[in-house]
Formats: structure tokens, sequence, C-alpha cells
């Protein structure tokens, strides 16, 4: 698990955030991008009940809408109105 | 009697003067700097959520109204873009899910990730080279990434994306292929006879880009709509607006029935809007609810409970309607590729809910001033995701949201307001390049409002800025008259964008108990059309028969002209202009149109009067004044330079043919050239085997009259040129159906558009950046003095334009000390009592500007001013550096 990965994370750029617990900037890769005991899955598509069939680039199907369409496993979820999650 | 013979009555020397500083200037909030110490490690970044959501509810709404389908897939990019919360903030909201984000808008230009669509995958699909490489971080120039690098790919040479979006994007493009704005106009505007010239001017960098690169911003927003109603104040309203319009043309056969539609696709975008405010909310809660640390839990909640408000109500206090204008500022600029989408005159917009808790007691004037430095970082951390032509080239990475103070209020007295002291006080506090501060110089004015200000302009983050209040109202008054503008209207402009004056209009605000005429916008965007023309390269092409020697192409048909007299250079010289702008006017006409018609604006179209009036949006004419599409003009003073030379060697003295001064300006005049050696500065000259022999006709070029000397040779050039625009410009026509003018603005272009011209006849080298600004003097050329560049600048009425740029460079010590205060104040008192339009000031040296371009990473705080906006040092390109550093320095006032 990935401090990315963590609700706890917030987002400042493309390599790096900051732990709400700790307020410490963390990376999203490499070294010291491990997530800690605290970890709790994000809101995520690719956490969802209702994301399914992602392929090799994370690209699969959201069946939360009336209408299903395609999205990705990193698109962010907490402001989805059907996230549902489905791990954690 | 004499300021100094009062001060030699009460026993205060000159000297001792000298010795007097301002009083130090307290530091900024805590939270300001935390925020900042992050800023400073920020890459700029793209991402996809917003682009996915705009895209996915866009085609799944696949055949409703056009304007109703843009409004639910604008409010759908908001409503679902992830909250990011600092626990040191007390302003929220970005455009993206990260502090500095920006993300791409396929539906306006395709094509770009289209033709990249393979290798883009390709490298998001290679691995990284290792995981202490995927840590690492590459990339030069502050938050620029410059390089791909790890898990991030670098896309315009600036903006940061990480790997896994990229099959996102390249899906989400896909869709557009085709019939994006900028595909569905350039095919209609094949159709054009002419549509070949338009290519090779183009192609040229004759002219800098097209209009749908950047089709909103450069005008001034409106925050009165959500301040007088709240966002479910005015569901109501479009609700009652519907029950009113929907089936009825109200007389107008053609628009009339749009009304119903705009008022639906109205209630979406508030939706929207309402409901990304509640997503801060909600985050706040959701942060709130797993904070350990007290302090920080309480400050979550007051953001949720703010939040919550103007998710809903009007906003009941000063923190609310700050919160509400950053709000519907980043909800604009998040609807289009945007720069210049001006804040406007703030400080009197939000001066009755100041007051109001400051009599109540609820807060005070420190925590005023901490908003407002907070507010600082978020106008700062606004990215325009735009080509790395437009963004660097164009923008220099800023994105000129310009905040106006002072000028006239509606009755026609002083505007300023106790809130833009501590507006002024944020500034000088919290440096940071934006909101650049812009002061709309009135004699009205107060004294220490107007001291307060240039103490400010001393600290050398180049703003405030200085405009002339009378010369803009002028200037409204002429260009907007045929569209009803009246006095009281004229009172109520201020800049968009960096320079561009904007129409604006006062609306009665009820609040505490009474009525407050506030000003905002009240036109669309004030600088798309004919942008960027080279005018010294256009004079190139006149001595090359139309033959671009730096490609070797033939850009304009050949005139076969001998040009015996000077009246003939010049009339080529206009024929040719007039070539580029006729084919440029219209294939820009059809790109806004195109534009117009399915990316209409959405939240602007809320905000501007008179659409929620009239029903319209802003592509059908919806806002009160709509004349203000122009002709963006570049290098002005070095094509006068140019002209002033070649009149006098080749014309009046005869002492060269104009093929021999032709001959010496495609040899450089025996120097290398800047694409050889890298260096732009035009004062660097590197002899090659030829130099003898152009010795002693580029000594006469340098010595030619130049403009900036109160040299009437030189400035009747420069007054003849602006006469017969005045008068030429205005035979143009917009997509509107209206006139244009004359908009005098580089921006960054004079570094591109320099570097794409060769030698030119006042004997600036090739490929070394033009003049800057408009009126500003070709660095090193002006001889005598600040005052003579003055005499020079306003030989003409700087009221017949938008605009006129003058930028200036002073050393620090030239205005040191409360005496040095108030020699920079008469300064600009001076020339604006003269009729200038606009002054701005560099107050750094040179030698310090030369350190920092050695050793960036030692000057990650310096900020300049280029042309109309401040930026970092180190996130602008070398050649604009090389030309602000040899900008003539005054070492005296």
């Amino acid at each position: 698990m990935k401090h990315v990965e963590c609700i706890n994370y917030i987002n400042l750029d493309c390599e790096k955030g900051m732990c709400a617990l700790s307020k410490q900037i963390v990376p999203i890769d490499g070294n010291g991008s491990d997530a800690c005991g605290h970890f709790q899955p994000a809101p995520v598509c690719g956490n969802c009940a209702c994301f399914a069939d992602a392929d090799k680039h994370g690209i699969g199907t959201c069946k939360g809408f009336e209408k299903e369409n395609w999205t990705y496993a990193k698109c962010g979820a907490f402001c989805c109105e059907h996230y549902k999650a489905a791990r954690g | 009697m004499k300021l100094q013979e009062i001060l030699k009555a009460r026993g205060i020397t000159d000297e001792q003067l000298k010795e007097v500083q301002e009083q130090d200037i307290p530091a900024a909030a805590e939270s300001f700097q935390r925020i900042m110490d992050i800023y400073y490690l920020l890459k700029v970044t793209a991402d996809m959520e917003s682009a996915y959501w705009y895209n996915r509810v866009w085609w799944e709404n696949d055949g409703d109204l056009l304007e109703v389908r843009r409004a639910k897939a604008v409010a759908a990019s908001l409503a679902h873009s992830t909250p990011t919360i600092l626990p040191y903030e007390k302003l929220v909201m970005n455009k993206t899910k990260h502090l500095r984000g920006a993300f791409p808008f396929p539906w306006v230009c395709a094509s770009f990730f289209n033709s990249l669509a393979e290798s883009l995958m390709e490298e998001a699909e290679a691995p990284a080279e290792n995981e202490a490489d995927s840590g690492s971080v590459v990339g030069a120039g502050g938050g620029n990434v410059t390089e791909s690098y790890g898990e991030v790919i670098s896309i315009a040479k600036k903006f940061g994306m990480r790997k896994e979006d990229i099959p996102v994007l390249v899906k989400v493009s896909k869709y557009w292929d085709g019939i994006s704005v900028e595909d569905i106009s350039t095919k209609y505007a094949k159709t054009l006879p002419g549509f070949e010239q338009f290519q090779n001017i183009m192609d040229s960098v004759l002219v800098m880009f097209d209009s749908f690169a950047i089709p909103q911003g450069r005008e001034v927003m409106n925050y009165y709509m959500p301040l007088q109603y709240g966002f479910d104040g005015i569901l109501e309203l479009c609700d009652e607006k519907i029950a009113e319009t929907m089936g009825e043309t109200g007389g107008d056969g053609v628009l009339g029935m749009s009304r119903g539609y705009y008022y639906a696709a109205m209630k979406e975008i508030v939706k929207g809007l309402s409901q990304w405010c509640e997503n801060y909310a909600r985050k706040a809660e959701d942060l709130a609810s797993r904070e350990p640390d007290e302090a920080y839990k309480k400050n979550y909640l007051e953001i949720a409970q703010v939040m919550h408000n103007i998710a809903h109500k009007r906003p009941s206090t000063f923190r609310e309607a700050l919160q509400m204008t950053l709000c519907l500022h980043l909800g604009v600029v998040n609807e289009d590729p945007q720069s210049g989408q001006s804040i406007g005159r703030l400080g009197q917009v939000l001066q009755p809910f100041y007051e109001k808790d400051i009599a109540d007691g609820t807060t005070t004037e420190e925590e005023v001033v901490e908003l407002l430095e907070l507010y600082r970082i978020k106008i700062t951390c606004i990215e325009c995701f735009a080509s790395a032509g437009v963004s660097g080239g164009v923008l220099s990475g800023n994105t000129f949201n310009n905040l106006s103070l002072g000028g006239q209020n509606y009755d026609g007295l002083s505007a300023v307001t106790p809130l833009e002291y501590l507006i002024i006080e944020a500034g000088m506090r919290a440096q940071t390049p934006q909101p650049t501060l812009s002061i709309l110089y009135d004699e009205k004015l107060p004294e220490d409002f107007l001291m307060k200000a240039a103490a400010c302009t001393k600290l050398g983050m180049g703003y405030p800025a200085w405009m002339n209040n009378q010369v803009g109202m002028n200037f409204m008054l002429r260009q907007y008259d045929p569209e009803g503008m009246d006095l009281y209207d004229a009172r109520a402009w201020c800049l968009g964008g960096c320079l561009e004056s904007a129409p604006g209009c006062f609306l009665p605000l009820e609040y505490n108990g009474k009525v407050t005429m506030i000003p905002g916008g009240a036109s669309p965007t004030c600088g798309t059309g004919i942008h960027f023309t080279g005018l010294p390269k256009v004079l190139e092409l006149v001595l090359t028969n139309g033959v671009d020697k730096r490609t070797g192409k033939q850009v304009f048909p050949p005139h076969n002209k001998k040009l015996k007299i000077f009246d003939e250079l010049l009339d080529q010289w206009k024929e040719y202009l007039d070539i580029s702008n006729r084919i440029v006017n219209k294939v820009n006409n059809i790109q806004m149109d195109v534009w117009r018609k399915y990316n209409m604006p959405a939240v602007n179209s809320l905000l501007k009067p008179d659409c929620f009036k009239k029903g319209q949006h802003i592509g059908n004419c919806g806002a009160r004044y709509n004349a203000c599409i122009n002709f963006e003009s570049c290098g002005t003073i070095t094509f006068i330079n140019s002209l002033a030379s070649l009149k006098k060697n080749v014309y009046d003295t005869k002492k060269y043919t104009l093929e021999e001064m032709t001959d010496a300006m495609l040899h450089n005049f025996g120097f290398r050239t800047a694409y050889d050696t890298g260096v732009f500065s035009p004062d660097y000259r590197e002899s090659t085997d030829d130099a003898q022999k152009y010795a002693e006709i580029f000594a006469d070029c340098i010595n030619a009259p130049k403009y900036g000397n109160a040299d009437p040779y030189a400035d009747q050039l420069l007054r003849d040129y602006h006469m017969y625009l005045l008068h030429y410009l205005p035979t143009l026509e917009s997509f509107f159906g209206k006139p244009e003018y004359l908009c005098q603005i580089s921006v960054s272009t004079h570094g591109p558009q320099g570097f794409i011209t060769l030698a030119t006849a006042d004997g600036r080298l090739a490929g070394t950046t033009y003049s800057d600004g408009s009126v500003s003097a070709a660095p090193g050329t002006d001889k005598n003095g600040v005052y003579a560049l003055f005499e020079s600048a306003t030989v003409y009425d700087h009221s017949q334009n938008q605009n006129a740029q003058m930028n200036l460079k002073l050393h620090p010590s030239s205005v040191q000390g409360v005496q040095g205060t108030r020699k920079l104040l008469e300064l600009v008192r001076t020339y604006m009592r003269k009729g200038g339009f606009h002054v701005q000031f560099n107050v750094v040296s040179s030698d310090i500007l030369k350190e920092a371009q050695k050793t960036p990473d030692q000057y990650r705080d310096l900020m300049v001013r280029v042309a109309g906006f401040t930026q970092y040092w180190c996130e602008i390109g070398k050649p604009i550096q090389d030309e602000v550093i040899y900008r003539t320095e005054y070492e005296e006032v």
C-alpha cells in the first residue's frame, strides 16, 4: 500500500502529497512512498463496487450510474454520488 | 513653500531624510508562510479528473440542446473534482485536485494530443529506470516540469502528468478528433480564398497564435449575482425566468427562443457550483473527523461551515464573500483555457462585508490581511493548460489575474476603500506574482493611499502598476459609445488581463441594510482578435519583397517596387499589414464563432451583466458591451526606430540605398546571430569576418534618431502610426459584428517574435527581443532621461487605444527612503498628467538579475516585472531574462 492510495493523502502535485495525520510531505514513488499502519483506502473508482473489467491501463467500466460508461481506476471518487467502497 | 523648505524649517535635512525608511513591513501570517514553503516545492501538474467528467457528461447528453449540454458538462467537471484542503488553509478550492493544477481541453484543441498519442502511450508504458530514478526530481525553472522523469511525463515543457493518466488523456482526446473547436474552425477556414496566405503568415510567426488557444480571459469578473442572491436564490430566479420565457420569442425570431434554454443551462451550472462548494464542506468535515490536533480540527470545521453556507446562501461575512469570489473565479477559469481573467476592483466589491465585520467586531484587520495573503497564493496557483508556445512564449507561465484598485466610484468620487489599503498591505507582506495589482490613478485618490501604493511598487515585485483612470474612462466612452456606454459605466472600467482595459458597470448590492453600487466586468474577452502581429517583421518582409529570408518562404505576394520615397515604403508596409489582418481576422472570426456555438461560456454567462437579464449567453452577445475584439501589436518601438533609421539613412541623407541597408540587415551587420550564439541580449555582439564591411552602416543605424529622447524626428513617426491605426483598424469587423481597435501589449511575445525577425534598421540584431511594451524605449536608446521619454510617449492621445504600455527599470538607490517614495509618486504623477496611460517599474539592480541568471537556485523567490505581469525570475525564458537585464536602468529619478 502506498501513501497516495490512502484516505489521509492530500494531493500536492504529480510527485508528492501530504499526510493529513503527520503533516509530512510524502512521495508518490520510490523511497518513502509506502503507507504506514494508519492506512485506509482512498475513494477512487478502482476501489468502488461499481467498477469492473479494468484493462492493463486501469481503464474499466463504471456500472454505478443509469448509463454505463468507461472510467479509470485512479479517478478520484470522493465526489461521486454513486461511490460504494468495495474494500477497506 | 516647497516640501524641502518645510522640512528644513523643521530641522530635517536632505541627508536625514534619505536615512528614513518606511515602517518595517510585518511578516506575513504563519499560515501564508507554511503554504508558501510548500508552494516553492510544487511542480505544475496536469491531471484528467475534470476532463474525464466533462467528456463523460457531454457525451451522455448527446442530442440535448447545446447550451444545456455544455452547462451540464462544465458543472460535472466542477462537481467531481476531488477537493484538496491543506491543514493551514483558511481559503479553499483549487482548479484541480493539485495546488498548481490544470487540465487539458481536448474539446477545444485535440490535435496536439492526438498527434502525440502513440509516443505518449509509449512513454507512459516505458518502465522507470529504477526506484531511485522514479523518485528523483528533474526539471528546471521553479515549478515547471520541462522534462519527463520517473512516473511523470512532461507535457508542453511545463506540466507534469502521471503516467497512469496518459491513457485517459489519449482516450478522451480521441472523442474530439476532427470535431474540436480547432478542427471544425480549421475545416471552414480552409474554404476561405486566401487560406494559404493565412498559413504562410502563421508559419512565419508574423502573427503569434490562434484565438481558440485561450478564448476567454483578458476581461473582468463580475461577482454580483451570487453575492446578491446566493446560489439557491439564483435557482429560484431561473425557475421564474423559465416560466416566463420558455416557448416565447419575446419578439426576437432568431434568438428569442434561446432564452428559456439559457435559463435551463444556468440552473445546471449553478447546481454544479453549489455542489462543488458542498464537496469542500464535506471534505473539511471528513478531515476534521480524523484530525487529532484540536486547532487543525477547528480550522477544518470553520472551513466546512463557510463552504456549506456559500453552497446555498448569499455570503454573510467578509470571509464567506471572499471565498465566494474565489469559487466563482476558479469556476470561470475552469471552463476554458484562459489567461487574464481579472479579479477587478475586489476591494470595492467586498468593502460592505469588511465594513460590517469590523463594525460588529467579528473580525480584525489582521485577520482580514491574513485572508488576503492566503488569497494571493490561491490566485498565484492558477495555471493555464495550453501549448508550449502559448504557455511559455506568450504567458511566461503567468495567467494575469489582475486586481485593480482606486479609480472613481459610481458618484464620480474617489473609489478607494479601507479594504484596498489592506489589499496593498497583503501584497507587501505576502510577495507572490499574483494577483498583480493595478492602481487606477486619478487626481481624486487620497495621497496616503497613493504613497502606500508607491511604497509597495518600490519593493521590487513589479506591482502595483499604474494606469491613468481618466484616459481609461475616455477610451471606454469612445469605444463603447455605440452600445450605450455612459459616464456611470465608464467609471466602472478596470484592467482585464495584464493591461487590456475592459468595460464594466455598477450594480446595486443590498447588504447590511443599505445599497452599495459595486463595480464589475461587463464584457466578454477584450483580448482575442488578431493576436500579436510583429510590426518589425512586416517591415522586414517589405524590404525582402515578401520573402521570409529566415525560412526561405514567400509570405506575401512580391510587391516588386523600388520604394523610391519614404511614403512608398510606408504604404507597402500598410498594404502587407492589411493583407495579414484581413485573412487572419476572417480565420479568427470563424474560430471564435465555432467556439461560441459549441463551447459557450457557462459560468461566465451566469455572471456577466446583462446575460441573465436578456436570457442570452456571452456567445449570443448577452453581455452589455461586445465591441471588445482587437488587433494586438508587438514591437512598436523597434518598428518606429527602424523607420526612423531608414528615413534618415536612405531617404533624407541618402547615404545608403535601400538595397545596401537590406543587405546589411540580412548579414546581421557583420555579427554572429543569436541563433548561433544562444545569447539573446541586445548588447551582446560577436563579430564575423564581414564585421568591417558593415561597421559604418551599423554605426549609422545605431546613431539614427531614436524614440524616447523627445526627438520629433522619431516621435512624429509614432504619432503618424497611431493616427493611421486609429482610422484603419475599425474597418475590421469582429465576429460580434463590431469594429476592432488597437491593443498594445507585448506580454512575452517580444521574445519569440524577435526570435524570428532578422536584424532591423535601428541596429537591433537578428533573433534578439523586440523592444517591450508599446512606449518603452528600446533598451539603452533613451539617452535624455525619463522625462524626455515621457515627452516622446505622449505625442499622441493614449485614450484612442485600449492601452499603451511603458516599462521602466529603476535602481533601488534612486527611490530609497520616504523621500524616494515621494519621488516615485511624483514621477508617476508627471506621466499621468501628461496623458500617459500606463507605467510599471522594476526596482531592481541589473547586477542582481545577472547573478540570478547564473545561480537561479539561490533566487527562487526573486520576481520581476515583464510586460504587464510579474513572474518568478526562474520561471521565465532566457530571451526575456536577457531583455529585462538590458533594459535601461535609471539610477536617478
